[in-house]
């Protein structure tokens, strides 16, 4: 079921991206609402599910932009290993680590999206891009992260009082 | 120890799915996705575009009256232009009977496309419309605005929809000329000057106003006064003229039209106006930053021009 939820949440978003974001946009870039939930999930959800939503998130961004199936399941990858390191955190929050987590996601993303674009044979502006989109993005997506952190955390505050209310009734105590 | 199994699946698959993406193997997969998405990408993106008017409405509130009485003077100097050019037309008309010339391009055939969705990457320009090769679309196909100026072309079409590459995406590439403004001749066709309407006269007669029939402009041009360079874009937002001969004084407002050049565009579509030109002594090229005609930020619908072949159509 939290599957389903996700990917139902990656995949609106994803329509939202295309159709509307395009009015939000803030120093020239518009927030990539996918890329902060898979990073939002992966913090909050645990490395467990964010193998299977992060992946899930991307293709289904891919299926609605002019990408090549693929680029974002792949630029949105390092995002589960930035969730996993992060996780050794001295700080008893949950939205540092996501904002630090969109952040490097929004560099690496963008790093390899512009290297498949190159691949395939698209041009790509290298110095433009970095001064134009890829920093911005970082910034803009990192400021944007409240948007979609906060549902994902209340989402999963009550899974987990669910999930300890059940041990609680179901404790042999 | 699984996110060690876990990368490397993901990159291969992506890899795998990007390669057969690239082949159209996966054409149908994407067609099938935009039509479940399009009615909702559709309805969200006409919902807000007033909100977005909006708000750009009180923020830029200022510009906007500023911007209006210029779009006015501007009126009124294209109503001009185009008394002008009616009168020059039926010229070349008559002239074109009496020596029987064939005409170029005699009736345009437009397919109006509404626009679903935006890459909004930030890496590319590019929009996806509502009609594919179904309905007679095909990659390279030029797409124009509501009043005629270049868009882009058809990158990719699938069977119920295509994406657009905008002219000012980094991987379009257009031949285009420039026409420097004719210096002001009076002649006995052109309307003088407005004079100041005096109170209680009736307002001097103005010519009729275009046709709504969006057909490309063309921009007035000979041989001999147009120059020609290479229209680019890139992540600016705006047109960069390039290649154009160093040893021409090029005036800001100078109309960029296709030159036709490689086949790939009909000639004289609007492409937009020189904001500022770069010359450098040790530079062998001019070079212009070109605003562009059509307001591609926010297009609500496109006319894609069914009746003109590009030559990277009948080269395949």
């Amino acid at each position: 079921m939290r599957y389903v939820i996700g990917a139902l949440l990656a995949g609106l978003l994803a329509v939202l991206q295309v159709s509307v974001m395009q009015y939000v946009q803030v120093l020239g870039v518009a927030p990539d609402l996918v890329l902060i939930l898979a990073a939002s999930w992966a913090v909050v959800r645990g490395q467990q599910e964010a193998t299977v939503v992060v992946p899930l998130a991307g293709f289904l961004k891919d299926l609605v932009t002019s990408d090549p199936l693929g680029t974002s399941v792949l630029g949105l990858a390092p995002i589960v290993l930035f969730a996993a390191a992060i996780r050794l955190r001295a700080v008893d929050t949950e939205f540092i680590p996501t904002v630090a987590v969109v952040a490097l996601g929004s560099l690496t993303y963008g790093i390899i999206s512009m290297t498949v674009l190159a691949i395939t044979g698209q041009t790509v502006i290298w110095d433009q891009a970095v001064t134009r989109v890829l920093l911005p993005a970082c910034l803009v997506n990192a400021l944007f992260t409240p948007l979609v952190y906060l549902p994902v955390h209340a989402f999963s505050g009550q899974d987990r009082s669910s999930a300890i209310g059940t041990r609680r009734l179901t404790s042999p105590l | 120890m699984r996110l060690v199994w876990w990368l490397p699946t993901v990159v291969m698959i992506s890899a795998a799915t990007i390669f057969l993406s690239e082949q159209r193997a996966l054409d149908p997969v994407q067609n099938l996705s935009l039509t479940v998405s399009a009615p909702a990408a559709g309805g969200l993106h006409d919902a807000a575009r007033p909100v977005n008017d909006f708000v750009r409405g009180i923020t830029d509130r200022g510009d906007i009256t500023e911007e209006n009485r210029r779009l006015r003077e501007e009126v009124e100097q294209l109503q001009r232009a185009l008394a002008l050019q009616q009168d020059a037309q039926q010229r070349v008309r008559e002239l074109e009977d009496i020596v029987e010339i064939k005409q170029g391009r005699p009736e345009d055939q437009l397919l109006a496309a509404n626009v679903i969705a935006e890459d909004t990457s930030g890496l590319k320009r590019m929009i996806a419309v509502d009609r594919g090769t179904g309905d007679g679309l095909d990659e390279g196909m030029v797409v124009l605005s509501r009043s005629g100026s270049l868009v882009g072309t058809v990158s990719r079409a699938y069977e119920d929809f295509a994406w657009v590459r905008l002219i000012t995406d980094p991987d379009s590439t257009v031949n285009a000329q420039v026409v420097p403004p004719p210096s002001p001749q009076p002649s006995p066709a052109s309307p003088q000057p407005t004079p100041t309407p005096q109170p209680g006269a009736s307002p001097p007669p103005t010519p009729a106003p275009a046709a709504p029939t969006p057909s490309p402009t063309p921009a007035p041009s000979t041989d001999e006064s147009a120059l020609r360079g290479v229209v680019e874009g890139d992540l600016r937002d705006e047109l960069l003229l390039d290649l154009l001969p160093p040893d021409h004084t090029l005036p800001q407002g100078s109309l960029v039209s296709t030159s036709g050049l490689g086949g790939n565009y009909p000639r004289a579509l609007l492409i937009g106006s020189v904001e500022a030109v770069e010359q450098r002594p040790q530079s062998p090229f001019t070079k212009a930053t070109v605003k562009p005609a059509a307001s591609l930020a926010g297009l609500d619908t496109v006319l894609v021009l069914l009746s003109f072949t590009p030559a990277r159509l009948t080269e395949e």
